[in-house]
């Protein structure tokens, strides 16, 4: 585990919430830049990503993190408008249609943004439409679909199809309960992921390229 | 009940609770959670299924006709939208009205139980569940005491009497005309996941176990005599099946190890022995996977539960479980939705030969099958299944 020199960052990571809101205030009042004070945010959450993927945190842990990651952004966002915020690539998210589970979605969501992306997240009971039009705007190089019910992913298919048709070779990373090589080889989706943190490992395997 | 199906009927009951309490049968039961995979099959739409009770039965007869199964979970359709309809319930879509006619049904979490409600619900769940969950739930409700509250509890209570007085007639049609007995007897929960899905949701319930850890104790603690009740009234207390209980938020990775051995285990495990103690068996329902908590589990009663593994080890469970408790599972969904028949044979072989040599084994898929089935390869299963598991 690294070893976070950054007091805000290390809050983050042990999450402590009130700690953490109440540095993100003392640091914007002494002046410091609200994108410095996003990065050890970032760097927190990255840290409690590795802990995940370790086996030292658990959902329960990174469902903390989300929350104080919010109330912590609610601070920082009027204080980030017409800053030039630096990011690693664009990835559009969303539940695809027919589905409404969000959870799953919500915790990627985090840790993408967290790992430095800009995160285009469409929420739930999303078409193929939407897909594209974000995919197009953002020029996302990454599309990732989140499905749990197993019969919505017929529904998952024919929104690859749709993409591929609009002549987008976007890479699709697909994740979800019941999701593994079969559905991925059936709906044609490039990678999937079976569970969060694999889906920052594929993000950073594309955005390197 | 002519004699050919009253025999049928005994037969098939007898081989399943013959693995329940653990010994071997003359064949491996079949148990198929079908779900909504019956409407498909019966080309029903989903839409008639969740509002028409006669079509959600018909489903039913349409499989009982055509697949060879030893007990069956019944009807497609969990719920009979016509009631939650009455009611006004916010917390569930239905295909047909919020959702296109041919959609599965949608459960909306959300926090409806807030975190300053929890004095108030340790101290009397059932005053605070009707004056405040109910109307915050329920459109309905949403003015107890109004002309309008008042009348959508009387059509609230008619609607349950209609749909279970259904199931019931359902079950004694399927038994007299099929020989096809039910897999379960009443429902209830894990006092964690009546709390942490359906009161305080996901996030509701991760914050609790850092803010308010008492609260959250005290209120599972409360709920144990309750969840024993509704499994047995449920069941109208028969002890012949297993109670279902559908398990949720203590799969892995949810809660840290502190955190299952805290809030999740002492006052499940208090349920189930509650309801062993009235002779009452708990399936297991095990969704998503359980392996870290084999060991733990282990520590229930001889065959106070039926083991349902979905993407737990199988083998952990074979070794950690096997002998004192019947276990049951776990065709992956995705091989019977993507696989071909003869993929799904050579699964079922390798299953039976791994786990059911002994007896005590129930065959069914992992998890709940929804309308992505594809019907060859569930008749593939039950094929292999015969073929490979009779004694």
């Amino acid at each position: 585990m690294a070893t976070l020199t950054d007091e805000l960052a290390s809050a983050i990571a042990e999450l402590e919430d009130e700690k953490v809101l109440d540095l993100v205030q003392t640091r914007l009042d002494s002046g410091t830049s609200p994108l410095e004070i996003v990065g050890n945010l970032q760097q927190g959450m990255t840290e409690v990503g590795m802990r995940f993927e370790a086996g030292t945190y658990f959902l329960s842990e990174l469902v903390m993190c989300g929350e104080i990651m919010k109330d912590a952004m609610n601070i920082l966002e009027p204080h980030l408008a017409g800053e030039d915020q630096k990011h690693r690539g664009s990835i559009v998210i969303g539940t695809v249609k027919g589905d409404v589970h969000d959870l799953g979605k919500n915790i990627v969501v985090m840790l993408l943004k967290g790992a430095g992306y800009n995160v285009i997240d469409l929420g739930i009971d999303v078409r193929g439409e939407k897909f594209i039009d974000a995919i197009r705007a953002n020029e996302a190089p990454l599309v990732g679909m989140s499905v749990l019910l197993t019969a919505c992913q017929e529904g998952m298919k024919g929104i690859i199809e749709e993409i591929r048709a609009a002549g987008l070779d976007t890479r699709v990373v697909i994740g979800g309960n019941y999701v593994d090589e079969s559905v991925r080889d059936y709906v044609k989706a490039d990678y999937f992921a079976h569970n969060a943190s694999d889906a920052v490992k594929i993000a950073d395997e594309i955005f390197v390229h | 009940m002519s004699m050919g199906k009253e025999e049928l009927f005994q037969e098939r009951l007898n081989r399943y609770t013959t693995a329940l309490k653990g010994g071997k049968p003359d064949k491996v039961p079949i148990r198929l959670q079908l779900s909504e995979f019956m409407a498909a099959y019966a080309g029903i739409k989903l839409q008639d299924i969740y509002y028409d009770l006669d079509n959600n039965i018909a489903a039913v007869d349409k499989i009982l006709t055509d697949f060879d199964m030893d007990v069956c979970g019944g009807a497609p359709s969990l719920w009979w939208a016509g009631l939650h309809d009455a009611v006004g319930a916010k917390y569930l879509k239905f295909a047909g009205r919020e959702l296109e006619e041919n959609r599965q049904f949608q459960y909306v979490e959300e926090d409806y139980m807030k975190a300053d409600d929890y004095d108030a619900f340790i101290a009397d769940p059932t005053k605070w569940i009707l004056e405040a969950y109910l109307p915050r739930i329920h459109e309905e409700f949403a003015e107890p005491g109004s002309y309008r509250a008042n009348l959508a509890l009387i059509k609230g209570t008619a609607a349950m009497m209609m749909a279970n007085g259904a199931s019931q007639q359902a079950g004694a049609h399927w038994a007299k005309d099929f020989g096809m007995p039910l897999s379960i007897a009443g429902i209830s929960k894990a006092p964690f996941d009546t709390l942490g899905d359906t009161l305080r949701g996901l996030k509701g319930i991760m914050m609790d176990l850092r803010k308010r850890p008492d609260k959250v104790l005290a209120a599972t603690e409360m709920l144990v005599g309750h969840n024993i009740f509704y499994g047995m009234a449920t069941a109208g207390g028969d002890t012949t099946l297993p109670c279902f209980m559908p398990l949720h938020r203590g799969s892995f990775p949810f809660l840290n190890p502190t955190q299952w051995d805290t809030f999740y285990w002492p006052s499940l495990k208090a349920v189930i022995e509650g309801m062993w103690k009235l002779g009452k068996q708990t399936m297991f329902y095990a969704e998503g996977n359980w392996t870290p908590y084999l060991e733990k589990i282990a520590e229930l009663p001889d065959h106070s539960i039926v083991f349902h593994a979905d993407q737990t080890d199988m083998a952990k469970a074979k070794e950690v479980l096997g002998g004192r408790f019947c276990l049951s599972g776990n065709v992956p969904n995705t091989l019977l939705a993507y696989g071909k028949p003869a993929e799904v044979k050579e699964y079922v072989k390798r299953l039976l030969h791994d786990n059911a040599v002994d007896g005590a084994f129930i065959i069914d898929s992992a998890g709940v099958m929804q309308t992505d089935v594809k019907a060859e390869n569930v008749f593939a299963l039950i094929e292999a299944a015969r073929e490979f598991g009779t004694y």
